[in-house]
């Protein structure tokens, strides 16, 4: 676009020809050809900078070339002529330009030099043509998409990249610029026009970032036989009423239990193999109700892989009361004991006198200050949250009945705290393989102002929660928050209409419920094997003797 | 680096003639052994002595032990390290020997094979480093390193280097390198304290023994150690630990203050103030006589004055370029992947 102003400037000014010294044998003087004349003598000067060396007679080829661009610039006219008579808009003058030096560098001596120009203002012509009417077209195509459409926004803006590369092909690179731009700002607007005024933005279709997470739907309708313990368990999940990566494992891990038992084994076939398949359209409920944290997706590979070992010889019942004996073994000793383990560690870490603050609510940290404060350490507890699920006034409310006092703040406030704070300790939903903290959103950001203070930054976290994955940023794994007032509202002085808890038409809500914390803002991490760096996540397992978590 | 303090030897141990403390310190008296080294030899010498008769017992008797040594010293950390080793190798040692005293006899014999298999990591270590230390060298140490000090001997066999020694109050134990170094013909100076960062940009690299090295992959060493590593952080110049692999602790401080050597008396203000009527401290009895001069109307700090100081500091992964030990040359990471492998099992 700016290109077209600019050329459009020179046209009306008028401005003589730039080029260096060799405007002398180009002595038109209508006005239209002035820029002509500033490309020609540029090309002038180009072509006889080549001609130099290529050691020909400079004299000898200059008048084929003057007679062909005269030819040329009246192709030129005529051309630019029609292309403004079929758009009406301001004519990217520049494209020919740009096609000419493109078209005369190409080439390697004089002689061919005309040949290519010759045959390149055909073809111009040609493709101008075509291009102008093919621009139509799509324009055409476009508003009529707009029109049977009803879904406004990223649909727009993929429609305007899908034109982009459209209008690639046809035409060389540097002229294609300039049209997607105009094409998509005018398809745009032509969308905001067809657009009913009716639909709001409530919907997460409207995010132009994590767009790719989708909407966070209502619970689906149950579909085929699932298990009712599964279907209460999903309503719990999309209703946020089990919240926290250790509760909604053992939540899901219970519920297998009693699938299991319930379950019957069809003839002709073995339990190892059919429960598999019976689980798996229970666990894609889950999953639909609400996506499936790193937690309960570890658990139900474990569950898996001792369904598939489990003895074909035994009788089915025996066989069911194995694998849910081993399910109860791997919520004591992965969970439960794990966390007993990690409240003596961390609590060994905590001294008298210690200024600890949290973040939001993690049933680790949780257990961890409650545990300490029963050995007798006298320490206070900074308490930040964040809406919008506000899980730190769980947390305030348990601390507080014990004793221990507690100061509660939101998140934007931490900067005057921290300095205060003696430890940072936080829960996490999972560490990944690179060290990398994925918690509650908001986490990330303490983490970095006790680092920046540095304040030193301890994760508890259990081994079970160890992604293998690699996780760089907190965009290409997340959970959107739905819309509405399905947490408690804050504060209650006011009326719950004045929160903002859905969208608008010209506002979507964005609340991604992750974020990760990069290895280098934690100072340790405690498990149940003990306080390790976070670089060293990796070496666990092969510490332990497994294959994997 | 270990400390010498004279502890009376009450017998406060649990079997009933084995003192265990004077076990150790008796051990300790030979120079070339290092605490965890002299832990593990004063704990096989319980195991010999022991009457236990279970596994159990023996383990109970260990950790009693180990407890005893630990009230007695100020400095536990290189003690610790070297306690836990052992009682975890114990612990893990495969017992299916039918008899127990064949299997208490066979921890004392592989106890006493790995103290002297022990004395030979130093040079081992002298070795590794011999590779990292370029002809015509220029290398910062700090205070004293018995193993830094072999190195250096050993890399002076076959290079030319020099040493700038840092004087490492208040002990003043960098003078004890400058003289070692000055007998061997290497050439080194006394560098104050407080000259780390003026001379740092003259420096190739800087050369540091340890007490332990920890499980966040940090270092904890004489105070000074730390301050040295910002510096040389700071100038762009690599920073190297030399550490056998009996120092590798478990230990994991979270910052300065959570050291065990940490206690409330370190920086702390005095409670009333007083005009001090000692003033300038006289030229006590730290110093040994030199029979060069010492300069006058200088001032020094008196006992109760150090006693409000660090002894050890903590040095944080992130400064430090390598860790040269018996087991190869590890990155701090590296380290904290060996103590999980050996302990975390």
């Amino acid at each position: 676009m700016t290109n077209a102003t600019e050329t459009q400037t020179q046209t009306s000014t008028q401005l003589p020809a730039v080029a260096t010294g060799v405007a002398q044998p180009l002595t038109d003087s209508s006005p239209s050809t002035s820029l002509n004349n500033d490309r020609s003598s540029r090309e002038m000067s180009k072509a006889e900078q080549k001609a130099d060396p290529s050691s020909s007679s400079p004299t000898a080829p200059k008048p084929q070339r003057e007679m062909t661009k005269a030819e040329r610039r009246e192709l030129q006219e005529k051309q630019r002529a029609e292309k403004a008579a079929l758009k009406g808009q301001p004519v990217t003058i520049s494209i020919p330009s740009n096609q000419q030096p493109s078209a005369t560098a190409s080439a390697a001596g004089p002689s061919t030099e005309n040949n290519a120009s010759g045959s390149a203002a055909k073809t111009k012509q040609q493709k101008e043509m075509t291009k102008a009417e093919r621009r139509e077209l799509q324009e055409r195509q476009r508003a009529a998409k707009a029109a049977a459409k009803t879904q406004p926004g990223p649909s727009g803006a993929a429609q305007s990249q899908t034109a982009a590369p459209r209008n690639v092909p046809p035409s060389p690179s540097p002229a294609v610029q300039q049209h997607p731009r105009s094409g998509a700002g005018g398809t745009h607007r032509k969308l905001e026009a067809a657009r009913p005024d009716g639909l709001g933005g409530a919907d997460a279709r409207g995010l132009r970032i994590f767009s790719h997470f989708g909407t966070p739907k209502p619970p689906p309708t149950t579909k085929g036989d699932i298990h009712p313990a599964i279907v209460r368990l999903g309503l719990q999940f999309a209703e946020f009423k089990i919240t926290g990566a250790n509760a909604r494992c053992i939540a899901t891990l219970m519920a297998f239990k009693t699938v299991i038992q319930d379950y019957v084994t069809p003839p002709n076939n073995t339990l190892s193999r059919h429960l598999m398949t019976h689980l798996s359209p229970q666990i894609s409920h889950l999953v639909a109700a609400r996506p499936m944290s790193v937690t309960m997706g570890n658990a139900i590979r474990q569950l898996k892989l001792e369904i598939s070992g489990s003895d074909i010889d035994l009788p089915e019942q025996d066989a069911k009361n194995a694998l849910c004996q081993k399910i109860d073994n791997y919520v004591r000793e992965r969970i439960i004991f794990a966390d007993q383990v990690i409240q003596e560690t961390a609590g060994s870490k905590i001294k008298d006198g210690d200024v600890i603050l949290t973040y939001a609510r993690s049933s680790v940290v949780e257990k961890v200050l409650l545990r300490a404060w029963e050995d007798g350490k006298q320490f206070s507890v900074i308490v930040a949250d964040s809406r919008p699920m506000l899980e730190g006034k769980k947390l305030l409310r348990v601390l507080s009945k014990v004793g221990i006092p507690c100061t509660y703040l939101l998140l934007p406030a931490i900067g005057s705290v921290i300095t205060e704070a003696s430890m940072v300790i936080v829960g996490a939903h999972a560490i990944h393989a690179n060290g990398a903290v994925f918690s509650r959103a908001g986490t990330a950001l303490v983490a970095m102002m006790a680092k920046q203070h540095s304040v030193p930054v301890m994760v508890c976290c259990e081994t079970y929660k160890f992604a293998e994955s690699v996780q760089l940023d907190s965009f290409i794994k997340n959970e959107l928050a739905p819309a509405g007032d399905i947490f408690d509202a804050f504060p209650r002085s006011r009326g719950q209409e004045k929160l903002q808890t859905t969208g608008g038409p010209n506002l979507a809500l964005l609340n991604p419920l992750y974020d990760l914390t990069p290895a280098s803002r934690i100072t340790a991490v405690v498990t149940e094997v003990g306080v390790i760096p976070p670089s060293s996540i990796s070496s666990i397992p092969l510490a332990l003797g497994r294959t994997t978590i | 680096m270990s400390n010498h303090q004279s502890v009376p030897e009450t017998s406060a141990s649990n079997d009933s003639s084995f003192d265990i403390d004077a076990t150790y310190q008796a051990i300790l008296a030979n120079e070339d052994i290092s605490t965890p080294l002299a832990a593990i030899l004063a704990l096989t010498e319980l195991i010999q002595q022991s009457s236990a008769g279970t596994m159990f017992e023996l383990v109970k008797a260990l950790n009693d032990g180990a407890k005893v040594l630990r009230e007695r010293t100020p400095n536990p950390i290189g003690l610790n390290a070297g306690c836990e080793l052992f009682i975890a190798f114990v612990t893990l040692f495969p017992h299916d020997s039918d008899s127990f005293s064949n299997l208490k006899t066979e921890l004392v014999k592989q106890g006493r094979a790995y103290a002297r298999e022990a004395q030979e990591y130093r040079e081992k270590i002298a070795n590794l480093a011999l590779g990292f230390i370029k002809d015509g060298s220029v290398i910062l140490t700090h205070s004293y390193s018995r193993v830094v000090m072999r190195a250096l001997l050993r890399a002076h066999e076959r290079k030319r280097i020099s040493v700038y020694v840092t004087e490492a109050r208040p002990r003043g134990l960098g003078l004890r390198t400058y003289e070692e170094l000055t007998k061997a013909g290497i050439p080194c100076t006394v560098v104050l304290d407080s000259a780390v960062s003026y001379v740092m940009d003259q420096v190739d690299f800087v050369l540091v023994g340890s007490e332990a090295v920890v499980e966040s992959g940090g270092l904890i060493n004489a105070v000074g150690s730390n301050q040295i590593a910002i510096i040389a952080k700071a100038a762009n110049i690599p920073f190297y630990a030399l550490a056998e692999s009996y120092k590798f602790h478990r230990l994991f401080p979270l910052s300065q203050y959570d050291l065990p050597t940490h206690t409330p008396k370190i920086l702390s203000f005095p409670s009333a103030v007083t005009p001090d009527a000692k003033g300038p401290g006289q030229n006590s009895a730290d110093q040994d006589a030199e029979k060069i001069t010492i300069p006058k109307h200088t001032r020094t700090m008196t006992t109760e004055q150090i006693a409000c100081n660090p002894n050890v500091d903590y040095t944080r992964p992130d400064l430090i370029s390598l860790v040269f030990s018996d087991v190869g040359s590890l990155t701090p990471d590296g380290v904290s992947q060996y103590l999980v492998g050996m302990f975390a099992g």
